[in-house]
C-alpha cells in the first residue's frame, strides 16, 4: 500500500522533523534579527512558519487519510456556497502572494493622474489649467493603466487592494492562528486536568471575556504606538476565550466516549490519549471556529484603520476605506472598492465556516 | 370482520437524502381493528417508525414525504385532511407515544402540566378540572403520589414513571387509537413488564385499539392480537399472534424466531441471519430479503413478490407459498 | 478445584457527588458495594442487573479503568489494586474489554485498521509490517474483510463496528475480556452473529469472559455462571442452568419471571414486583433488596445479608435462607 510506505519514511518522525526546520528557522530569524540586520521582514519567517505548519500539520495528514479528506471534500462540497467561498479565498491567497509583483507600488504619487475613475466608468473633475490658470471640468474616463482608478493623491487602487489583501490575510490567519493555540491549549489542559486547575483556569478565560477587546486595542495602539504586529498580538491574545470554552466542552464530552476508555484499556499512556485521540477530534471544531473568526480580525483591523488608530506604514483596506470616505462624492469607487473586497471577504470566510461545520457534523449524516 | 378503524393502503414514504432516495415505506397496506393489538415488528431500518409517523403526517419533511397511498380515519383521508383537522385528530383521537421519554418530556415544565396540556387543549377544560382529570391518570398508569408527583419536573423523574406520565399525556383525551414506537425499549426488564401490564389494560378495560410498533418479539408476543413483520420498507408477513409463532411462513421470519436466545436452553450455536440489513437506497429489484435468504429461487431475484394469502388473515410475501 | 484467573474481594466503588463552588463533598453515589466474586480461567462468568445496578462500573474497575474505593482485585495471584501505572500496562495485555455502543467505541477519525492495531503500537509488538499481518489475521479471525482495514467507522454496519471492537480487544491475545452489553445495541439477527463470535472466540483461544448485560436471556447464551446485581451488590451467583432454574433470590425470581419469552402460549403472568430501584446515594438499610420485596421479613430491614454459599456453587444474599 503506497499510503502505508510514505507514512513510514515520514510518519513517525513527522514532530520530530518539524521541530528541528522550526529550530532551523528560529536560529536563522535570530541571526537576521541581531547579526545581519533585516534582510527579510519577520512576516517572511512567519511565512515559512506558517507553511511548514501547513505542509506538516495540514497537507500530510490529508494526504495519509486521502479517503478521509475526499469524504469531508464530499459533504463540503454539497455547500454550493461554501465552494464559492473557498474559490474567492483560494483567489485571494494567490493575489496576496503574487499580486505585488505583477502590480504597481501602492505608495507611489501620481498627482497628474489623482481621482481617475475605474474603467468603464468616467468622472467629471475639475483640473487646474495651466495656460488660462482656470480650473476647467472636464470628463475623464478611467483607463486601462488604472484599472480600478486612482485615489485623491494618485496612487493605483488596484495595487492598494492588492496590498490591502496581503494585510488583511496576515492579520486575519496571524491573530486567529495566535488564539486558537492559546485556546486549544487551554482548553485541552482545563478539560484534562479537571478539578481546581480547570476551575481556575475557566475564571481567567470569564475575566479575558468580560474584557473590553477594542478599548484595549485602543489602549495598546495608543501605548505603542500603532504597529501592525501589536495589532496581531493584541487580537490573538484576547480573542481566544470562545475557542477555550468550546474546546474544554468538546473534550470533555470526548473524554466520556468510549473509544478514550478502549485506548485506555489497551495501555495508552495520557499523552497519547490527548495528542491521538483527544486532539484531532476537537480539531474539526477548532478548524471551524478558526474559519469563522477570521472575518472578525479583518473587520477588527480595518475598523481600527478606519478610525485612524491603523498602522499608517502599511496599505490596508481600511485605511483606504478611510482616506476614500472624504472624497465619496467626487470619487465614490476609492471607499467602495475596499469596501466590496471586505464584503466579498468576509462573507467568504463565514460561508467557507458553515460548510466545513456542517461537513464535520455527525449529526448532519443523513 | 370488517370493523376495521385505520385503514392503511399502499402508503408510501420516502426520505430523499444526498446519497439517493431512501423508501423507508414501500407501498404498506393493513387495517387496524376495534379493541385490538397490532404489533408492527421488524428490525431497524425496517420502515415501521416511518410507517406509524406516516399516519399522523409526523415524519420529518425535509427530507422525508409521503409519496402516495392512503390513511382512512372514519372515512376520512388523514393524508389529504387540512393541518388544522389534524391538529384535532393528533393527541385526541389518535394519540402517539415515543421510545424515548427522556427525550419527549420538556424538560422546562413539570409533569403534570405536561399531562394537562393535551386535555385543556382538546377537552377545553378549565385549570381544576384538567387535574383531577390528570391525577386519575396518573393514578390510572400507576403512578404513586400523583398529587405529589405533578409538580416534579421531568429531571426528577425516573425512566420507568417518565414512560408511564408519557403514557398518562396520551390517554388523556380517551383516544380512540394509540400509537406506541418501542415504549418499552429504553426501559429495564421489570419496569418494561410492569408498562407492558399498562397497555394490557388498556386493551382490555377500554377496548383502545392500539398499534404497537417494536423489534422485540417477546414484547410481541405477550400483547398482540395480531403481528404485521416488516423487512425493507415492506410487510414480509402478516397474520395472527398463532400464525407468525407457531405457522410461520416467511424466511425472514423463520430467521427472527430462531436468533432469539431463550431462557430454558443454552443452545450450542445460535443460527443468526446471514447477511447485513440492506441499504434502502437502490433496494435490489427482486425480493429485499433476497440476499440474505438461504430458500431463494432464481424469480426471488427478478420480481418483487406480491402478498399471498395462506388462510384467512395471515398473508405472507414469498413466492415460496405461491 | 477450578483455576482462578481472577478474583475480586470486597471491591467498593463509590463516586462521589459534590456540591457548591468549592466542589464540597456531600454524598457518595455507591456504585459497586462490597462485591466478591472469581472468574476461572477460560469460563464465561455473566454479570446481569438493571440499570444503575453498578454491573458497568465493577466492569470498569476491575480493570483499574476506574480506581476502586477499596477493596482487592487479584490477577493470577497478583495484587493489582496498587499496581503502578507501569505495571497496569502489562495487566493491558492480559486482560481486555469491549465495549457497548460500537458507535462510540471507535475514534471516528482512525481507520479501522489503525484502531485494531492501535494496541500493539502502544505496547511496540513487532515491527510495522509484523503489525499489519496481525491487523490482517484479526480481521479475517472476526469475520471482516481486508478491505475494511482502510475504512472509517462511519462507513461499516453496526455489527462489523462491534467486530471491530472485538479485534482491537483481541490484538493483544489477552486471557480475560470484559465485554459490558456487547450486543445490546444491535439488531436481533446481527446480536446472533455477534453471540456466535464472542463465543467461538472463547473456544479457540480459551478466553475467560466477564459478560456484563442487562438481559437474561442473552446471559445465558454465553454464561457457564451468572451473578446477579442489585444496588451495588451480588444478590445471587449460581452456574447457568441452577439460576435459571432454581432462582432462589426473590429478585432473581423477579427478574425471571419478567423476561417476555417469545411464546404466546407462555400464560401472562404480572410481575411480582412493585416500585422502582431505590437510589444508590441511600441505599436502603439492611437487604437493598427490602423495600421491593415480596417476601419481606423484619430482620430484612435491619440486617444486610451476607452472600453464602448454599449447596454446590449455589451464592445467594437472602435472608429466607438463614
Amino acid at each position: 500500500m503506497a499510503i502505508r510506505r510514505i507514512s513510514d519514511i515520514f510518519g513517525g518522525r513527522r514532530h520530530l522533523l518539524f521541530s528541528g526546520l522550526l529550530l532551523v528557522l528560529l536560529f536563522v530569524f535570530l541571526l537576521d534579527l541581531l547579526v545581519i540586520d533585516h534582510i527579510f521582514g519577520p512576516f517572511v519567517y512567519f511565512y515559512l512558519f506558517f507553511t511548514l505548519l501547513i505542509i506538516f500539520y495540514g497537507i500530510y495528514p490529508l494526504y495519509v487519510n486521502r479517503r478521509l479528506t475526499r469524504y469531508y471534500w464530499e459533504r463540503t462540497k454539497r455547500h454550493r456556497l461554501a465552494v464559492i467561498g473557498l474559490s474567492f479565498i483560494i483567489f485571494l491567497v494567490a493575489v496576496a502572494i503574487l499580486g505585488p509583483f505583477l502590480t504597481q507600488d501602492p505608495t507611489e504619487v501620481d498627482f497628474p493622474n489623482k481621482n481617475l475613475p475605474p474603467v468603464g466608468f468616467s468622472a467629471e473633475q475639475a483640473i487646474y489649467d495651466r495656460n488660462t490658470g482656470n480650473f476647467i471640468t472636464t470628463e475623464t474616463p478611467g483607463t486601462w493603466h488604472h484599472p480600478l482608478g486612482t485615489d485623491d493623491k494618485g496612487r493605483d487602487m488596484l495595487a492598494m487592494l492588492v496590498s490591502g489583501t496581503r494585510i488583511s490575510l496576515q492579520v486575519g490567519l496571524m491573530a486567529t492562528l495566535i488564539a486558537i493555540f492559546i485556546g486549544l491549549i487551554m482548553g485541552v489542559v482545563s478539560a484534562y486536568l479537571g478539578g481546581w486547575a480547570d476551575n481556575a483556569l475557566m475564571r481567567f478565560t470569564d475575566i479575558m471575556m468580560t474584557f473590553p477587546f477594542f478599548l484595549l486595542l485602543v489602549f495598546i495602539v495608543f501605548i505603542f504606538g500603532p504597529s501592525l504586529w501589536f495589532i496581531i498580538l493584541a487580537i490573538g491574545l484576547t480573542g481566544w476565550t470562545g475557542t477555550a470554552r468550546l474546546v474544554r466542552s468538546e473534550a470533555l464530552s470526548l473524554r466520556t466516549r468510549d473509544f478514550i476508555m478502549a485506548s485506555k484499556s489497551l495501555g495508552a499512556s495520557d499523552r497519547r490519549i490527548v495528542f491521538r485521540h483527544l486532539i484531532p477530534n476537537v480539531l474539526s471544531s477548532v478548524i471551524v471556529i478558526a474559519t469563522l473568526s477570521i472575518p472578525g480580525v479583518i473587520l477588527a483591523e480595518a475598523a481600527l484603520s478606519f478610525i485612524g488608530l491603523g498602522d499608517p506604514t502599511v496599505t490596508s483596506w481600511g485605511l483606504v476605506l478611510h482616506a476614500g470616505q472624504r472624497s465619496l462624492d467626487t470619487a465614490w469607487w476609492i471607499a467602495v472598492e475596499p469596501g466590496i473586497m471586505l464584503f466579498l471577504t468576509v462573507l467568504a470566510f463565514n460561508f467557507l465556516g458553515d460548510g466545513i461545520r456542517d461537513a464535520f457534523d455527525p449529526r448532519s449524516q443523513v | 370482520m370488517n370493523n376495521a378503524i385505520l385503514q392503511i393502503n399502499e402508503l408510501k414514504t420516502y426520505f430523499f437524502t444526498r446519497l439517493g432516495v431512501v423508501k423507508a415505506v414501500d407501498g404498506v397496506s393493513f387495517d387496524l381493528r376495534k379493541g385490538e393489538c397490532l404489533c408492527l415488528v421488524g428490525e431497524s431500518g425496517c420502515g415501521k417508525t416511518a410507517t406509524a409517523l406516516s399516519i399522523l403526517r409526523l415524519v420529518d419533511s425535509p427530507p422525508g414525504r409521503i409519496m402516495g397511498g392512503a390513511v382512512m380515519y372514519h372515512g376520512e383521508d388523514l393524508l389529504q385532511s387540512t393541518g388544522a383537522r389534524l391538529r384535532q385528530i393528533r393527541g385526541n383521537r389518535i394519540a402517539m407515544i415515543f421510545q424515548d421519554p427522556q427525550s419527549s418530556l420538556n424538560p422546562v415544565f413539570t409533569v403534570g402540566d405536561q399531562i394537562m396540556e393535551p386535555i385543556r387543549l382538546h377537552l377545553k377544560l378549565g385549570q381544576r378540572p384538567a387535574r383531577e382529570r390528570a391525577l386519575s391518570l396518573m393514578a390510572q398508569v400507576g403512578i404513586p403520589q400523583a398529587k405529589e408527583r405533578m409538580k416534579y419536573y421531568p429531571h426528577q423523574f425516573s425512566g420507568g414513571m417518565k414512560q408511564r406520565a408519557m403514557i398518562a399525556a396520551a390517554l388523556s383525551c380517551d383516544p380512540e387509537i394509540l400509537i406506541a414506537d418501542e415504549p418499552t425499549t429504553a426501559l429495564d426488564t421489570t419496569i418494561k413488564a410492569q408498562i407492558l401490564d399498562i397497555f394490557r389494560d388498556l386493551k382490555q378495560q377500554k377496548d383502545m385499539s392500539i398499534l404497537f410498533i417494536t423489534h422485540d418479539l417477546g414484547t410481541v408476543a405477550g400483547i398482540a392480537d395480531r403481528i404485521i413483520v416488516m423487512y425493507g420498507g415492506r410487510i414480509a408477513e402478516a397474520g395472527s399472534v398463532l400464525d407468525i409463532f407457531d405457522r410461520p411462513k416467511h424466511p425472514y421470519t423463520w430467521g427472527l424466531l430462531n436468533c432469539l436466545p431463550t431462557i430454558s436452553e443454552r443452545r450450542e450455536k445460535m443460527t443468526p441471519i446471514p447477511g447485513v440489513i440492506p441499504s434502502l437506497i437502490d433496494p435490489p429489484q427482486g425480493c429485499i430479503f433476497y440476499p440474505r435468504c438461504q430458500w431463494h429461487m432464481p424469480v426471488c431475484q427478478e420480481k418483487r413478490p406480491e402478498e399471498f394469502v395462506i388462510s384467512g388473515e395471515h398473508i405472507v410475501a414469498c413466492y415460496l407459498h405461491k | 478445584m477450578v483455576s482462578k484467573l481472577l478474583e475480586v474481594e470486597n471491591l467498593r466503588k463509590y463516586y462521589p457527588v459534590t456540591a457548591g463552588l468549592l466542589a464540597r463533598h456531600v454524598a457518595d453515589v455507591k456504585a459497586v458495594d462490597g462485591v466478591s466474586f472469581f472468574i476461572a480461567e477460560g469460563e464465561t462468568l455473566g454479570l446481569v442487573g438493571e440499570s444503575g445496578c453498578g454491573k458497568s462500573s465493577l466492569g470498569r474497575a476491575l480493570l483499574r479503568l476506574e480506581e476502586p474505593t477499596s477493596g482487592q482485585i487479584i490477577y493470577r495471584e497478583n495484587d493489582i489494586t496498587s499496581w503502578s501505572k507501569q505495571q497496569l500496562k502489562e495487566l493491558r495485555r492480559e486482560a481486555q474489554m469491549i465495549f457497548q455502543d460500537p458507535q462510540s467505541s471507535l475514534d471516528p477519525r482512525m481507520t479501522i485498521g489503525d484502531s485494531i492495531g492501535e494496541a500493539l503500537l502502544i505496547h511496540g509488538v513487532g515491527t510495522e509490517k509484523e503489525r499489519l499481518e496481525r491487523v490482517a489475521e484479526l480481521l479475517q479471525r472476526v469475520g471482516l474483510e481486508q478491505g475494511h482495514a482502510t475504512r472509517y467507522p462511519h462507513e461499516l454496519s453496526g455489527g462489523q463496528k462491534q467486530r471491530t471492537g472485538i479485534a482491537r480487544a483481541l490484538a493483544v491475545n489477552p486471557k480475560l475480556i470484559v465485554a459490558d452489553e456487547p450486543v445490546s445495541a444491535l439488531d436481533v439477527s446481527v446480536q446472533a452473529q455477534i453471540l456466535n463470535l464472542i463465543t467461538d472466540l472463547q473456544r479457540e483461544l480459551s478466553l475467560a469472559y466477564l459478560f456484563i448485560a442487562h438481559d437474561l436471556a442473552v446471559i445465558g447464551q454465553v454464561s457457564n455462571r451468572i451473578a446477579v446485581m442489585y444496588l451495588g451488590q451480588i444478590v445471587e451467583l449460581a452456574g447457568r442452568d441452577d439460576l435459571f432454574h432454581q432462582p432462589l433470590h426473590p429478585y432473581t425470581q423477579a427478574l425471571l419471571s419478567a423476561v417476555l419469552l417469545p411464546d404466546p402460549h407462555q400464560p401472562w403472568k404480572r410481575t411480582p414486583l412493585p416500585g422502582e430501584v431505590p437510589s444508590p446515594i441511600d441505599p436502603p438499610t439492611g437487604c437493598r433488596f427490602h423495600t421491593r420485596c415480596p417476601r419481606v421479613m423484619p430482620v430484612c430491614r435491619q440486617e444486610m445479608p451476607e452472600l453464602r454459599q448454599l449447596d454446590g456453587n449455589h451464592l445467594v444474599a437472602c435472608h429466607l435462607y438463614d
